[in-house]
């Protein structure tokens, strides 16, 4: 009987999360895959038995005016480079400041403050930096002595999803070196001071101690960079909107494209359904990579 | 003491109440020497204590935003006991937010909406007022005519009052014309390759345009009266507003002319880059001989603070004279006021309608449109450059829609992506053709 009246407790207690959750999260999940599977523009009553379509949404993303596969290679793109150049960078970071260097607490703030900024606040500064008769980067390449066309940087389909992806990594560069920061904060003194006994240079000590052991860091780091890439939208949508001819489109945009201009309601919620999938994909993977390598050799 | 001091304070508001109604007094005064129509919608139901949402895009700053003032604080004066809760949006957002507002069953009771497909949508989801009953005493005294209706009549009935309407037009720095021997804007084809050949010379960029994604229609700005002046008015309507095919070799030839264009260096190479913003304020700086837009921009290029050179308005001419006319013009009708179905409708109805006739009235007089009512009260201040525009609507063969605005949303995102893609020299007027044929039909 007590066990029973255990139980009802914990249910009671877990209860208002889980209708949050179920409703916040698991029901618009749900919604969005059954509208998935409809051609409707969201606006007039939803006919189930007209409007029904399958999986002709999901094979119309990959045709060649919509071209999603384009879209999704741009948010790969995106992930690689924050894994590979932005993730090394912040941590490099986390490691010097955490070293107790003078002024650390300035400095990390200074790191910290694009992510405090709003990004569409963000995005009007690098449009003025890219502005291609005034902005800062083609004045300052015309003082070096560039004596050609202004430089396009956001029209020009060859340079823009360049463009576009700086700011975007840069902005969330003092986000993760927080993260990390934290972990290496958080390493034993003792742990640094017995590898310094044995002879290691700060270089090894880092290597060898503080990286392996803010692995599960990494690891929430990681995650974050590439399900933050895939769904990354909003200051790309302020600096060209997926343009120059779908040169810097994202399937976030598509997808809003899809709803609000198109009125494709169905296609727009397959993209959505897309984006959970492959989110939720990465992040096990992800977990998956950093659980075979654990440092003590456990799955 | 309290006392005495409850008593100032009674003393205070009533002299502020006073202060109140002599201010709109003379609100009431103002409107009543210039409102000379005897037609009235039966305001019986605003004679009572209501509260109407409006949504609109009459963000500070934009040029609409004087005419919905003055029209807001007359009404306000005139019925009291109605109270207006208005939220602005940007254009932009607009659309998304108005759209989800829609799909959400949460419309305001008065919304801004532009005609055409884009209500159209909105009333075959059956959420649109009809405003047959409301319009009809107006229409019946001449105040309103039922082709200015024409763009927010689905199916026979109105839905939605318009308010100023507005027409493609060629802006010309006067002054940066002078200085290549023209002191009038190029009336053919011939002329104005001539003059854009001298402005180059002289190193002008002669136009502006801007090609950012989320300002693809300042592109369909150019290239929907070029093809309006090759394949004509009629054939332009049956494709755009009437669902004829695409694949018309006059439309081909249009987009490959405005490429040529581009090739020869008429337009500014940065425009790709641009958003419409940026490409205005260079024109009003002085930067291109020409910035072709619409007429809304009128207010802000007669500003004398602004603008430090002499604009005049013209139209586009004529490419190919078998088809194509002067007095072809892109536009109409677009800006419209509309009514959600609800508790409020009848009182908003009634509300909308002398709402969109005052943003008429006021936006006429400031320069961010063209009457779509019949014009009442003092026009004596008019601006020169709206007369322009005016003239050149009395001359009028034929109005075709903006594309953007005529065609279904999902129709009209398929073809702003084929005329970005033609801004940016990827696509031909061949391909032009071909893909919006296969695509939209």
């Amino acid at each position: 009987m007590k066990q029973k009246q255990k139980y009802i407790a914990i249910f009671l207690f877990l209860l208002p999360a889980l209708l949050l959750f179920v409703g916040l999260l698991i029901a618009p999940i749900i919604m969005s895959i059954y509208y998935s599977l409809f051609n409707w523009n969201g606006l007039r009553a939803l006919d189930p038995a007209k409007d029904f379509v399958g999986l002709k949404n999901y094979a119309t993303l990959f045709n060649e005016r919509i071209q999603f596969g384009s879209a999704l290679k741009n948010a790969f793109i995106l992930a690689g480079l924050s894994v590979f150049l932005q993730l090394p960078f912040s941590l490099a970071l986390a490691l010097a400041l955490g070293k107790k260097i003078k002024g650390e607490r300035a400095f990390l703030s200074i790191y910290f403050l694009p992510v405090l900024i709003s990004t569409v606040v963000i995005g009007q500064l690098w449009l003025k930096i890219y502005n291609p008769e005034y902005g800062i980067l083609n004045t300052f390449l015309r003082k070096l002595g560039y004596e050609g066309e202004n430089i396009r940087w956001l029209g020009d389909q060859s340079i823009a999803l360049g463009a576009v992806f700086v700011p975007t990594l840069w902005q969330y560069v003092g986000y993760h070196m927080l993260l990390l920061y934290a972990g290496v904060k958080g390493v034993s003194p003792e742990l640094r001071e017995a590898a310094k006994l044995d002879g290691c240079t700060d270089w090894q000590v880092n290597w060898n101690v503080v990286i392996p052991t803010i692995k599960p860091i990494i690891k929430v780091s990681v995650i974050f960079a590439v399900t933050g890439s895939l769904k990354s939208f909003d200051l790309i949508y302020v600096l060209t909107n997926g343009g120059p001819m779908k040169a810097t489109e994202v399937p976030s945009i598509i997808m809003i494209n899809q709803l609000f201009k198109a009125n494709q309601y169905g296609i727009g919620s397959a993209i959505a359904v897309l984006l959970i999938i492959l989110c939720f994909f990465f992040a096990i993977l992800i977990g998956f990579v950093f659980k075979e390598r654990d440092i003590y050799g456990k799955k | 003491m309290k006392r005495i001091l409850a008593v100032l304070l009674v003393l205070a508001m009533v002299f502020s109440l006073a202060a109140c109604s002599k201010d709109d007094d003379k609100k009431t005064s103002d409107n009543n020497n210039t409102n000379t129509s005897n037609t009235s919608t039966d305001s019986s139901v605003l004679d009572k204590e209501i509260t109407l949402t409006l949504w609109d895009i009459a963000v500070e700053g934009d040029g609409n935003r004087p005419a919905y003032d003055s029209a807001l604080a007359d009404l306000k004066a005139k019925y009291p006991k109605v109270t207006i809760n208005e939220t602005v949006t940007e254009n932009n957002a607009y659309k998304t937010k108005i759209k989800s507002a829609m799909g959400a069953n949460e419309l305001p009771d008065i919304f801004f909406t532009w005609a055409g497909a884009f209500l159209g949508d909105f009333v075959n989801a059956g959420k649109v007022h009809c405003l047959d009953d409301v319009l009809q005493p107006w229409i019946d005294n001449g105040e309103m005519t039922a082709a200015q209706l024409g763009n927010s009549t689905y199916n026979g009935k109105h839905y939605g009052v318009p308010t100023t309407y507005n027409i493609v037009t060629l802006f010309a720095n006067m002054d940066i014309l002078a200085s290549v021997g023209y002191d009038h804007i190029p009336a053919t084809m011939d002329e104005l390759n001539d003059c854009c050949d001298k402005l180059l010379a002289k190193n002008i960029i002669p136009f502006g345009c801007a090609g950012k994604t989320d300002d693809t229609w300042c592109v369909t700005e150019y290239l929907e009266p070029i093809i309006e002046k090759t394949i004509g008015a009629a054939a332009l309507k049956d494709i755009m507003t009437f669902g004829k095919t695409w694949n018309n070799q006059g439309v081909a030839s249009s987009v490959d002319l405005l490429q040529s264009m581009i090739k020869k260096g008429y337009f500014d190479p940065d425009g790709m880059a641009l958003g419409n913003e940026e490409v205005k304020a260079n024109f009003m700086s002085g930067k291109y001989a020409f910035y072709q837009n619409g007429s809304w921009n009128c207010g802000d290029f007669a500003n004398k603070e602004k603008v430090k050179f002499n604009v005049k308005a013209g139209e586009f001419p004529v490419v190919d004279a078998a088809n194509g006319k002067l007095g072809m013009l892109i536009g109409g009708p677009s800006d419209t006021i509309a009514v959600s179905e609800g508790p409020n409708a009848e009182a908003a109805a009634a509300f909308a309608v002398e709402l969109g006739r005052l943003i008429c009235h006021y936006g006429y007089l400031k320069g961010s449109g063209l009457p779509a009512w019949k014009v009442w009260g003092d026009t004596s201040e008019v601006l020169p450059i709206v007369q322009e525009v005016a003239a050149i609507c009395a001359n009028a063969v034929d109005y075709v829609l903006f594309g953007d605005n005529a065609m279904p949303a999902d129709e009209a995102a398929i073809y702003l992506e084929y005329v970005s893609s033609v801004y940016g020299g990827a696509v031909d007027g061949a391909a032009f053709i071909k893909g919006l044929t296969s695509e939209i039909r």
